[in-house]
């Protein structure tokens, strides 16, 4: 795929439909936008569709962020209380450590 | 590998043995991948019959070009092979799962290794090759014939069923062991947005519409779970006798005149149409089906017979031979199974091999006999097989420097003896 090639509605096409497939827990999927997107959003010199483009390469940023810092926020809970949780912190580890912490 | 201004040729040969596996054991069972490189090339550039009075310098031009384009694809080539075999050696040498011993085996090769005679283990492993090359016969041929008779959705229905197998389950045991070798503790919903993330975006990077580094990463990675779970599962004098099987298949099949990924090459040239879009890596990009002059990218194909998981699908769009520009967009194809034998080939020596010189032998076997390759296919400009010069430099290469430049280099380094 070489947005150089590709016309500009089907280069607008392409970033909604990537940031609307986003919303199904694929983050990874919004950071693609945004990376690939982002020079035809603030760096192109100015088109049609560009506003729009830009939107979405916005709005996917800002779910990256959101995103980004709920994980950060639970993996940091998690290993921090999964020894204390007994029961249930072994019930949602995958892969639980060998040896004594 | 081919290097053609017409249509692409590309062929590819797959052998996916998803569909038929409902694995009644818990034994893994990737699907064993014959590895059919056959670069295919189309002439595109015709046959230059003798330079026509006063056109001496546009012959040493045409001449020129085809140097060039086979200097830069064979550095376009060489960076995503060694990519993969370093992370299938790395993950070798620090993730121990991979390099552990097993009593399971996958059901292709389902005579053990575990003998007591030499002979009769020696026997057991062409037994399990001759199993396993059948296999891939076979489906090769299955999907030859079903391509012959255009059942195009069965075939795209087997290749999302096997990329999705490989991202989601093959991806899901990597990481599992990564964790367990590090001795991290991770939890269930950490571990499945991770693994939903990268197999999602993966389908849509390889089946849809994505960046082209991110795709030609996404096979990368996939060709090195492959070949890690071969590593694995494969027994030890199986996995070589089938690697030198596979590249002898690879030979015939590719130059005989009714080889299958011969056939199946020609079938889409006269249907003027990508052969298939799958389990083929490319480093250039292509055209997409809007543009109005489409340049052909002089692609260098190498099929590689992908079975199991890897469904790679390449956009490609046919293209007629145009002679303008668009040098741009010519790129190198090589198949994924070139990428997993080839990694196989390394990944073994690193396991079983006494150290790095091993290693690094058998991998500068295989870029030398990728280089041999991409020149042959510069001058004979036809469908070529990629794997019988790399594996079989390859495979001399290991055995020579496991069996006689080791202990060499072992016997000098204790006498303290520097040459």
């Amino acid at each position: 795929m070489n947005l150089e090639r590709m016309p500009n509605e089907e280069k607008l096409g392409l970033c909604r439909k990537y940031y609307l497939a986003g919303f199904v827990f694929l983050p990874f999927l919004w950071l693609v936008n945004v990376v690939w997107f982002f020079k035809e959003a603030f760096v192109k010199p100015v088109y049609t569709e560009q506003i729009q483009i830009k939107t979405y390469v916005k709005r996917s940023g800002l779910g990256l962020l959101f995103w980004v810092t709920v994980l950060t926020t639970w993996i940091t809970i998690f290993q921090h209380y999964r020894a204390e949780w007994g029961a249930v912190g072994d019930y949602l580890s995958f892969t639980i450590p060998l040896g004594i912490p | 590998m081919n290097v053609s201004d017409s249509e692409e040729d590309s062929y590819n040969e797959r052998t996916a043995l998803v569909v038929s596996e409902s694995p009644p054991l818990p034994s893994y069972r990737p699907e064993p991948d014959p590895p059919n490189d056959s670069p295919t090339k189309r002439p595109g550039l015709s046959r230059r019959s003798g330079p026509p009075q006063g056109v001496s310098e546009e012959l040493e031009d045409e001449e020129e070009l085809t140097l060039k384009y086979g200097a830069k694809h064979v550095i376009m080539l060489f960076v995503p092979v060694t990519l993969c075999m370093v992370v299938v050696v790395t993950t070798i040498k620090s993730v121990s799962f991979y390099s552990e011993k097993t009593n399971q085996q996958l059901i292709y090769t389902p005579f053990s290794e575990n003998t007591s005679s030499v002979g009769r283990r020696l026997l057991n492993s062409v037994l399990n090759t001759i199993i396993m090359i059948s296999v891939i016969v076979v489906m090769t041929v299955f999907l030859v014939l079903l391509y012959k008779y255009r059942c195009y959705k069965f075939i795209h229905g087997w290749l999302i069923l096997s990329s999705l197998m490989m991202l989601f389950w093959f991806s899901f045991m990597y990481l599992s062991e990564v964790f367990k070798t590090y001795n991290l503790a991770v939890d269930y919903p950490t571990v499945g947005l991770l693994i939903w993330n990268f197999a999602g975006v993966g389908m849509i990077c390889i089946h849809w519409k994505g960046p082209l580094q991110l795709q030609q990463l996404y096979l990368i990675l996939i060709s090195a779970l492959m070949a890690l779970v071969f590593i694995k599962y494969l027994p030890e004098w199986s996995a070589w006798v089938i690697l030198g099987a596979i590249s002898i298949y690879d030979l015939v099949a590719v130059l005989s005149p009714k080889g299958p990924l011969r056939m199946l090459v020609e079938t889409a040239q006269e249907r003027n149409e990508p052969i298939f879009p799958a389990l083929i890596y490319s480093s250039a990009m292509m055209w997409t089906v809007g543009m109005a002059s489409p340049g052909d990218a002089q692609e260098t194909d190498e099929e590689a017979e992908h079975s199991g998981g890897g469904a790679e699908p390449e956009e490609r769009r046919p293209r007629s031979n145009t002679d303008d520009e668009l040098e741009e967009d010519r790129g190198v194809k090589l198949g994924l199974g070139d990428f997993i034998f080839y990694s196989v080939l390394v990944g073994k020596a690193a396991v079983t091999g006494g150290d790095w010189n091993t290693t690094i032998a058998c991998f500068v076997a295989i870029l030398i006999g990728l280089c041999l390759t991409l020149l042959l296919l510069a001058i004979f400009k036809k469908a070529l097989p990629a794997l019988p010069i790399s594996i079989t430099f390859g495979l001399v290469f290991y055995f020579s420097t496991d069996f006689l430049v080791q202990p060499f280099m072992d016997n000098l380094a204790a006498n303290q003896f520097y040459i």
